[in-house]
């Protein structure tokens, strides 16, 4: 029923399989930016669409980013 | 053997020669384990997205080295004593990022080469047109850059805690100045 009303699900794409990416880089901390929210939160799978092994990789990167102050931990 | 790779943020207070200094401590102690230095990259000043003791900005490097991993402890060691480094994380590199990292860093110089020699001819050109304005202009900037460079110093013999917001002044100034020089 619920799918009947509403908007069909976009189908969403990893877009580092898009890119071919083999190993997500932290050090790329721009990139990293699109995948947090303005709070600094890591972006859910559901809302980025990446697929579950670049996800993996990404939450990693990210986590290393805010090591060495390249991204925040948390935002105002 | 393994291929590792360092990001380290040194403290931006500090002169060029104390970065060497430390990075060349960090190539002997590397070289003391039977490792080897592959490349150091300067990513250069860069605001942190956090304060770190402080500071807001940091000097950021990236060495990628050889080694056996037994010698990472006495790395480790060796970062927490040097108290000039403010953060430092030691990865494991993939044959294609030591390989992307070699081939950016000699882009990288044979771009500052062919900048270097534009920068001659530039000067040579320079030089035949309007000598005696170029010429005092020069030695006007050079001053100026001293005098900040003094100020910094005695105010790092002082209390450092207390002058940190003046320092800071003085660094954006700095920071500004060797822009200038580079083009």
């Amino acid at each position: 029923m619920r799918r009947d009303r509403g908007r069909k699900p976009k189908k969403k794409i990893c877009s580092f399989c898009v890119d071919k990416v083999e190993a997500v880089d932290y050090k790329q901390y721009e990139k990293l930016k699109r995948f947090v929210t303005e709070r600094g939160k890591v972006l859910p799978r559901r809302i980025s669409g990446n697929c579950a092994g670049h996800q993996r990789q990404l939450t990693k990167a990210i986590k290393k980013a805010r090591i060495m102050a390249l991204l925040p931990f948390s935002m105002e | 053997m393994e291929k590792y790779e360092i990001m380290l943020i040194i403290s931006p207070e500090l002169e060029k020669e104390e970065h060497e200094e430390v990075l060349g401590g960090l190539t002997s102690e590397i070289e003391k384990g039977n490792g080897s230095v592959d490349i150091i990259l300067d990513w250069r000043r860069r605001r942190l997205a956090y304060e770190i003791n402080k500071l807001q900005e940091g000097h950021y490097y990236l060495v990628y080295f050889t080694a056996q991993g037994s010698i990472i402890p006495e790395l480790e060691h060796y970062f927490k004593v040097t108290d000039s480094i403010m953060r430092y994380m030691i990865v494991r590199a993939t044959e294609q990022e030591f390989a992307a990292a070699i081939e950016k860093a000699e882009r990288e110089a044979a771009k500052a080469r062919e900048e270097s020699e534009k920068k001659a001819a530039e000067e040579i050109a320079n030089t035949e047109t309007e000598v005696e304005e170029t010429a005092e202009v020069e030695s006007d900037a050079v001053q100026e850059s001293s005098t900040t460079v003094e100020v910094e110093a005695d105010e790092a013999q002082d209390d450092l805690a207390e002058e940190i917001t003046k320092t800071e002044e003085t660094e954006e100034m700095l920071k500004d100045e060797p822009v200038n020089e580079d083009k």
